[in-house]
């Protein structure tokens, strides 16, 4: 099993990885995207879970609803489509979340207030809390989440997804205060009064933005932000039949999804922007338009109709253009081409802004234009010392993830204030990343089908606030994760040792070694795939991966043989299966066989390529009566080019082993299309027979 | 680079016959690139001494090392803790870095792994062929770059033989007449008239008629 720690990998990568995966620059709290995708492809998903809760507060959450800009950048774009990054995130958190952390040995005796919540005071609270201080958060309303809950759907995100998480930080020892109001309840004197030796403000942006025009005052005209809090926390709001929703953000949608599930026969969205334009994610406009919004792009505003005080429809303009030349929100108009969409209820969704009333007789935090609060862009201390802020409220308007960023390093920032320490996370350095996957060596990289999320059925949606997408399976998560090129993470050259015998450059099925500029050692450059033919060929082991997760079975089989019960198992045979072969995941590896269980001890690697020879001898060395290898037939290669190499191997191997006059059938090579199906089955039942024979035999 | 074959194992097998402690050690230059004398191969090897030796009842616990060039003493110097300490030291390197480990170490039983076939190149991935005899007096300025006293089976000077058919050796089909080869590249440089000159009887001494040679290059001796 994987012995590593997670701090280990980490260091490794920061002596061995020159360039950071782009998956994981393009996170605000820097996630180790990449390897926590490795590690569910190889099925450890406790390890995996592990991964994502060291550096991510609400992964749940971020499972969900993060905007994932992960997967923009990520390298598979090239080849066909990005790894699910985000939902992947989300199948850990659902099956494998559990409290990584105990309490600090070390505390320190200063406490932190906390105000909202909400990412950014949840992520303060809890990086402090396990640097060893007392925090208490304070929250005007029931429950935690802030904007995740007040917000966002529950079809979108479960209350329970916020609250499992919230309870791993409760259990840090951070407490938290529900009911209670900054500026009502308590101010910056009475904390600082009651001892609280910093303060972090993380309130959110409360209020929805105004649209002044004519109508706005109409009854049945809304602002998203209040509908959408009514709705979460009631499960109904007071609206018309016809719903028109006024923007064409995350917000918007949300309010439009969540208008259909109220019983209303029409919900249309009008906004300025053109489809293309519209500032969120394709999948949240597909799955809004899937459900039955009527869309009305590039219309703008003009003015709200009404009869007898109530709203019934807009008259809107179109729209020339949103963005001046300089790129600046600047919208023009076509004049004279007015048109009305009927409406009873009209919902503004156009943004959000703050509530700044808590800072009533504060003069001296210092607020921007936009009425935020303005902060040092370093340590995030406001213009009144000691007092801190982030989030949206610092932001104006943020994501999720970059709201847990700014309560992160806030929570450095206080630390280093109060310890006059300079601590800093290395993570947020800046680094090169892994470029863009070479042009010529696309074609060279298989195309791996991107596995859909399955999605609740329609006719249930409507009806219901049930989340709408129901998450993956293991195995279709795992065929997931298999995809991911693990970039920045492939094999490396040691240049002390490498004799520059070319063998690299000769073996490599994407042509990714070379000699660069007259070197005399190969380089391997960021393309690499990770398929190890390069370094189990290299004469001199000169070739290793950057990452420990690579581990070739060797570790395991030598924790194999440390087992009591396995060195007794007669006749045991060592299976090295390529995982690509199948998703074969967790403990429940293979199909139920009585003799496989007993008597096949099975070893997954990631592509049978990277396992060296020798380590077949070492099995049979250490104790193994037999060797089955099952490899990936030869179309079925997820890097294309290992079956020659496998068959040569394994002659190589046969030939010694008959050299030494031992059986050929204690070691065979099978290519095969399941690591688990009945053909399987029946070539591992028929080794074990075969070597019952030859052992009765030899006893003989 | 010199190239080198692995000995068949039943020969290693009678020569590591009652030891108990072997020193596996490779050679990080010509052998390495061979893939015969690598870290590789010793660790290859290693694990089929030991597995071999337990099946007989007899295990043999194997060192495994390798230095950058077993024919250099200052090489090999850092290998004499672990020499002194097996029973016999079983050397992946050509018979040059053998002997050379057995010259620095007296008392050690040193063994050849590898037979030492000849000095050549890679045509392909794990394909070598011999280029050159080490004939002390290089003549292929008249033959196309083309060496006929490594590569003709009869090291003829004046060829080809009535024994090269269609481009190929007569006593291997997969063996070019280089011969054969020579004409073409002289004919292709428009220098076919080189042929008719016959090349008298050479002079072996330089070669390996006259074991051992040396070589002393005054300017570089330090007294």
């Amino acid at each position: 099993m994987f012995a590593m720690t997670m701090n280990n990998i980490q260091t490794k990568q920061n002596t061995c990885t020159g360039e950071e995966a782009p998956c994981v620059m393009a996170c605000p709290i820097r996630q180790d995207a990449r390897d926590y995708v490795q590690l569910i492809a190889r099925g450890l998903f406790k390890e995996a879970y592990r991964l994502v809760r060291e550096r991510n507060t609400l992964p749940a959450s971020c499972g969900r609803i993060c905007t994932h800009p992960c997967e923009t950048k990520c390298r598979r774009n090239s080849t066909d489509k990005p790894i699910a990054i985000a939902w992947l995130k989300r199948f850990l958190s659902d099956n494998y979340s559990e409290n990584i952390y105990a309490r600090p040995e070390q505390t320190y005796p200063e406490r932190i207030a906390i105000i909202g919540a909400g990412p950014a005071g949840l992520a303060a609270a809890n990086d402090l809390a396990l640097m060893g201080y007392s925090c208490t958060i304070f929250e005007s309303n029931p429950h935690p989440g802030g904007m995740l809950r007040m917000g966002v759907p529950k079809y979108r995100l479960p209350r329970n997804a916020i609250d499992k998480d919230v309870e791993f930080i409760r259990q840090l020892g951070v407490e938290i205060k529900y009911n209670t109001t900054l500026g009502k309840d308590v101010t910056f004197d009475s904390l600082k009064k009651e001892g609280y030796a910093a303060i972090f403000i993380g309130v959110g942006l409360l209020d929805s933005r105004n649209l002044p025009i004519e109508g706005a005052e109409y009854d049945g005209v809304l602002k998203g932000i209040s509908f959408l809090r009514e709705v979460n926390a009631t499960g109904t709001a007071k609206i018309g039949k016809n719903v028109l929703v006024i923007g064409g953000g995350a917000v918007a949608m949300d309010c439009a999804r969540t208008a259909l599930r109220l019983k209303t026969e029409k919900v249309s969205v009008a906004c300025l922007e053109s489809r293309k334009e519209m500032p969120t994610t394709d999948f949240e406009i597909e799955e809004a338009v899937h459900e039955g919004v009527i869309l009305y792009n590039s219309v703008g505003p003009k003015r709200i109709l009404g009869e007898h005080g109530r709203a019934t429809g807009l008259e809107t303009l179109r729209v020339k253009y949103v963005f001046d030349e300089q790129k600046r929100f600047h919208p023009a108009f076509y004049e004279g081409s007015e048109s009305v969409i009927e409406a009873d209820t009209i919902i503004l969704a156009i943004g959000q802004t703050s509530n700044l009333s808590f800072l009533k007789n504060q003069e001296e935090i210092e607020v921007s234009r936009g009425a935020t609060i303005v902060v040092d862009p370093n340590t995030f201390e406001t213009s009144m010392p000691g007092i801190y802020a982030g989030g949206d409220i610092v932001l104006g308007r943020g994501t999720l993830t970059e709201g847990l960023a700014q309560g992160k390093k806030a929570a450095i920032s206080i630390h280093n204030a109060l310890r006059n320490e300079k601590r800093s996370d290395e993570k947020w350095a800046d680094k090169p990343e892994v470029p863009k996957l070479a042009d010529a060596r696309v074609p060279l990289v298989k195309k791996e089908q991107k596995q859909d999320m399955p999605m609740l059925s329609l006719s249930k949606r409507l009806h219901s606030f049930d989340e709408v997408e129901l998450g993956f399976s293991p195995e279709v998560a795992v065929r997931e994760a298999q995809r991911c090129m693990n970039c920045g993470a492939g094999a490396y050259v040691d240049e002390h040792l490498c004799v520059g015998c070319i063998t690299c450059v000769r073996v490599c099925p994407f042509d990714v070694p070379e000699f660069r500029n007259g070197e005399i050692t190969a380089y391997i450059g960021g393309d690499c795939q990770s398929c190890g033919l390069c370094i189990v060929e290299c004469p001199a082991k000169a070739i290793r991966f950057k990452t420990p997760l690579e581990d070739s079975g060797r570790e395991r089989l030598k924790a194999l043989f440390q087992d009591a019960p396995v060195q007794k198992t007669r006749p045991l045979i060592v299976n090295f299966y390529c995982q690509y072969g199948s998703p074969v995941v967790g403990s429940v590896e293979g199909k139920s066989n009585a003799v496989i269980e007993k008597h096949v001890k099975r070893i997954g690697v990631l592509g049978l390529g990277k396992v060296e020879p020798s380590l077949y001898l070492n099995a049979l060395e250490w104790g193994a009566d037999g060797v089955l290898i099952t490899a990936c037939k030869e179309d079925e290669c997820h890097f294309c080019a290992e079956y020659e190499w496998i068959k040569k191997r394994s002659a190589y191997v046969s030939g010694f082993l008959s050299e030494i006059g031992m059986d050929a059938r204690i070691f065979q090579t099978h290519f095969v299309s399941s690591q688990t199906d009945n053909a399987f089955v029946d070539i591992a039942v028929q080794m074990v027979k075969d070597i019952e024979q030859i052992n009765l035999v030899k006893s003989a | 680079m010199i190239v080198a074959d692995a000995k068949p194992f039943n020969e290693i097998e009678q020569m590591l016959s009652g030891c108990k402690k072997v020193y596996v050690v490779g050679c990080g230059s010509c052998v390495t690139i061979c893939h015969t004398g690598g870290e590789k191969q010793v660790t290859e090897l290693a694990a089929k001494i030991r597995l071999a030796s337990k099946l007989k009842g007899k295990p043999v616990e194997v060192v495994e090392g390798s230095v950058l060039r077993q024919c250099e003493w200052e090489f090999i110097e850092e290998t004499k803790n672990v020499v002194e300490d097996c029973d016999a030291v079983l050397s992946i390197a050509c018979g040059i870095g053998v002997q050379y480990m057995a010259e620095r170490f007296p008392n050690a039983k040193v063994f050849p792994g590898l037979n030492t076939t000849f000095m050549g190149a890679p045509t392909e991935q794990g394909v070598f062929w011999e280029r050159c005899a080490g004939c002390g007096n290089c003549i292929i300025s008249t033959t196309g770059g083309l060496c006929p006293v490594s590569r003709c089976a009869k090291s003829l000077l004046n060829g080809p033989c009535g024994g090269s058919q269609n481009g190929n050796c007569e006593v291997s089909e997969e063996t070019p007449c280089v011969w054969n080869q020579i004409y073409d590249r002289l004919d292709a440089q428009q220098l076919l008239s080189t042929m008719e000159n016959i090349v008298p009887p050479k002079d072996w001494r330089t070669g390996a008629e006259n074991h051992p040679r040396k070589m002393v290059l005054e300017h570089l001796v330090m007294k």
